[in-house]
């Protein structure tokens, strides 16, 4: 039992010490000893989430968020994989289709928003900038996606953003995908003239607006 | 004769073996990583040029040589010409220094400090005053992201068109949706260049539309500057040497698609690299590091016979025309300034590139002039020594106000603010206790009334006229302007207001 409880808080250390390599290893460590995988989830997640209010409290700053992050980014695969193995595995919080629109190259708060849906739990695809609407509609069908999220960063482009909604329709796929979209070309107006789901200004904002949602759609039994 | 010489020792932050290993890392990560490059032309273009291309990621390794060669026919310096010939700059030449006006969105309201779109009047309004202010040599691309009841498709257009019928002086533009192809060919139907923008993207990118435009541009013989504008610590290394390796790798790859294209291709490399806010990942614009970094860049791209602009002068993050808003703009415009830089955009920006104000760009005008004075540095002659003055004027009660030697020189010597107090507390306090701001607001209504008026003959105006609706027919056939937009675009082309606002 004490080892369980040493190798769970460096587990947390790890992370919270944005020590990638060592969340993997001690990742492996647990699967070894035989902790349960929900216990080691539940630590990396209490430990990512205490990053995350540090954050938002201004005593921790980006570089530390990304960087707990991709240390949790190391140490979650490992888990999951055993996990199939055992086939007792906890699905994902959902795949998420990422990507910046048509004709725009801005890739910045893209990069946040995918950092903070894997932290999150998220297994994130992101497909890049400049994404043509046949490649999300395709992504999101072939991935199966819970989520699409797209930046949009020009006024010029933002409109982009329509045809890929428009497409989701077509194909069949509108009602899978929760869509959310954001950058410095989306306004709350557009976003509902576009008749997406989630918008927000910020990609904190953004992940948690994603994450309950997700939650209440699994309430009403719709997910 | 517009801009200023650099007559001073230029400021060195960095020794020559110092630049030498920032070009040489740069080198090495081009040789071994290299650049991100889409597009089959670009592709084939640069394996025909000695480069090794991965067509399957779309990674070019450029070798030394290849790079060398490119970089040997890269003009140090060239003319960029104007509409009227005596406004043409001769950028990179004999470290001259050109003010540009700032890029930005929107516009603010000066007693509230909102921002929001302007209107044809307001954007035209900003052109007259542009083209009135002395040290604004050449104006910005998309001043203001053009303005309100015009398409979004069109706005860069209409905003190009709206430079090019109210002033004679040289000019940028920016490029979405391939518009910059009508640009060219309006800036060409009035006789003068257009300097376009072309953005590889940080980290070691170049996205097929920026090389088909990069291609474009060198074919058509249109001068263009490269930024990838990257943010130290998210899209560069956070340090200001590493982000100097990686940035020029990004820009070198451009140019040497851009003389393997057509050598002699007229060419800017653009300091856009900043500091990243670590607290909600925006640009942290104002940052004095940004400048530091960008004395390094101009040293860097000297030694490599390129001339340069810099950003960090164009947007301070201050949301309104005070005290930070000022430090910020004339601290990192000083330090580009005498380290070599050969452009500059500088008067109007603020909100970190969101907005843009032509009052303050009449006060940033000062801050040029002042700038320019500094440059031009301490005239040491026989004349200026004065020892033969000084031996007559002699002790006290000796006084040197009713020489002609004074009167000669003072204002050879001093710089005159326009905007500026510089009035005593008492004349201050009784003509009601005016700041450089209200003077600057006086300024402005002076100068939109007394501009001249369009710039275009008749015959030039019916080609713009026709370029832009050569564009607006291709916008709409490609459904990038949609029914709305169309609409209330059409009640402003037949308002009254068009197309002089
Ligand atoms: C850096 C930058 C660049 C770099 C980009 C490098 C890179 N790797 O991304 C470079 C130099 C390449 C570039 C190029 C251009 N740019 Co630029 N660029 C900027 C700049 C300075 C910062 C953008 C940025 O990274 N912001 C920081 C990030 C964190 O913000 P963000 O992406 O908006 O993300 C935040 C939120 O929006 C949100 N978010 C973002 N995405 C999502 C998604 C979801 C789902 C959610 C929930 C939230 C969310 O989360 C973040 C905060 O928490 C802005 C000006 C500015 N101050 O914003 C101009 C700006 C965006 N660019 C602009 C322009 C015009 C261009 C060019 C067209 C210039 C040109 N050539 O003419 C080209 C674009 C070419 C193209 N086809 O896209 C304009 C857009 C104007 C407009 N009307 O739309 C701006 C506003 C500048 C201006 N004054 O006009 N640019």
């Amino acid at each position: 039992m004490d080892e369980t409880n040493q190798i769970l808080r460096e587990l947390r250390a790890a992370i919270q010490e944005y020590d990638a390599a060592r969340a993997g290893a001690l990742a492996e460590r647990s699967l070894a000893e035989g902790i349960p995988q929900v216990d080691s989830l539940a630590a990396m997640t209490e430990a990512i989430r205490e990053v995350g209010e540090a954050f938002g409290r201004g005593d921790l700053f980006l570089p530390d968020l990304i960087g707990a992050a991709k240390a949790l980014e190391a140490a979650l695969p490992v888990l999951r994989q055993a996990m199939i193995d055992e086939a007792e595995r906890p699905e994902t919080r959902g795949v998420v289709v990422l990507g910046t629109v048509l004709g725009d190259v801005h890739t910045i708060g893209k990069g946040m928003v995918s950092a903070l849906l894997t932290a999150n739990g998220f297994e994130v695809h992101d497909l890049g900038v400049n994404v043509a609407t046949s490649d999300f509609i395709a992504a999101v069908r072939d991935r199966q996606a819970r989520i699409l999220a797209m930046s949009a960063l020009l006024t010029s482009t933002a409109v982009q953003i329509g045809p890929v909604v428009k497409g989701l329709e077509e194909a069949g796929l509108r009602r899978q995908v929760l869509v959310a979209i954001g950058g410095g070309a989306v306004t709350a107006e557009l976003a509902h003239a576009l008749k997406v789901d989630a918008y927000h200004a910020t990609a904190p904002g953004g992940v948690d607006l994603i994450v309950s949602m997700l939650e209440d759609k699994a309430e009403a039994g719709l997910a | 004769m517009p801009g200023f010489p650099v007559q001073i020792k230029k400021m060195e932050v960095l020794g020559l073996g110092e630049i030498e290993a920032i070009r040489e890392a740069a080198f090495d990560v081009m040789a071994t990583t290299g650049v991100m490059v889409g597009g089959e032309e670009a592709h084939r273009l640069l394996e025909d040029a000695g480069c090794h291309v991965d067509r399957e990621r779309s990674m070019v390794r450029f070798p030394r040589e290849v790079v060398e060669t490119a970089l040997a026919v890269t003009p140090r310096s060239f003319v960029l010409k104007a509409q009227d010939e005596s406004n043409s700059l001769e950028i990179g030449k004999d470290d001259h220094l050109y003010f540009f006006s700032s890029c930005g969105l929107h516009t603010v309201d000066l007693d509230t400090w909102e921002q929001r779109e302007p209107t044809r009047k307001e954007f035209h309004d900003f052109v007259r005053v542009l083209d009135s202010l002395p040290n604004v040599d050449g104006i910005a691309p998309f001043i203001w992201w053009g303005f309100a009841r015009v398409p979004q498709a069109m706005r860069l257009l209409e905003s190009n068109a709206a430079k090019l019928r109210l002033s004679t002086k040289a000019q940028g533009e920016g490029a979405v949706l391939g518009n910059d192809t009508w640009n060219v060919e309006m800036a060409r139907a009035v006789g003068q260049d257009l300097w376009n923008l072309v953005n590889p993207v940080a980290p070691l990118a170049i996205p097929e539309e920026e090389s088909a435009k990069i291609i474009r541009l060198a074919r058509a013989d249109m001068p263009f500057s490269v930024t990838a504008g990257p943010t130290l610590g998210a899209t560069a290394p956070a340090t200001l040497a590493g982000g100097l390796v990686s940035n020029a790798a990004e820009h070198l790859a451009a140019l040497v698609l851009a003389q393997v294209v057509r050598p002699g291709t007229r060419f800017i490399s653009g300091h856009m690299a900043h500091a990243q806010n670590m607290t909600n990942g925006s640009p942290f614009f104002g940052q004095v590091t940004n400048a530091l970094q960008a004395a390094g860049f101009n040293q860097l791209w000297d030694l490599l016979g390129v001339p340069t602009y810099n950003t960090c002068s164009t947007w301070t993050g201050s949301k309104s025309i005070d005290y930070q808003a000022g430090y910020e703009t004339a601290l990192a415009a000083t330090i580009a300034a005498a380290s070599g830089a050969s452009l500059l955009p500088m008067q109007g920006g603020m909100t970190a590139q969101l907005a843009a104000s032509p009052v303050k760009a009449i006060i940033d005008d000062d801050v040029a002039g002042m700038i320019g004075r500094f440059l031009q540095g301490i005239e040491v002659t026989g004349d200026t020594l004065a020892v033969d003055l000084i031996k007559q004027v002699g002790p006290m009660p000796g006084t040197y106000l009713g020489e002609a030697h004074t009167r000669e020189w003072w204002r050879k010597e001093q710089y005159r603010p326009v905007v500026a107090d510089h009035s005593s507390y008492e004349e201050w306090a009784t003509s009601g206790k005016k700041v450089a701001l209200d003077h600057a607001r006086e300024k402005m209504d002076a100068l939109v009334a007394s501009h001249p008026g369009t710039r275009l003959s008749a015959s030039q105006e019916e080609a713009v006229e026709s370029i832009l609706q050569e564009a607006r027919a291709h916008y709409r056939k490609t459904g990038l302007i949609t029914e709305e937009e169309w609409a209330v675009y059409q009640e402003d082309l037949n308002s009254d207001e068009y197309p002089y606002a």
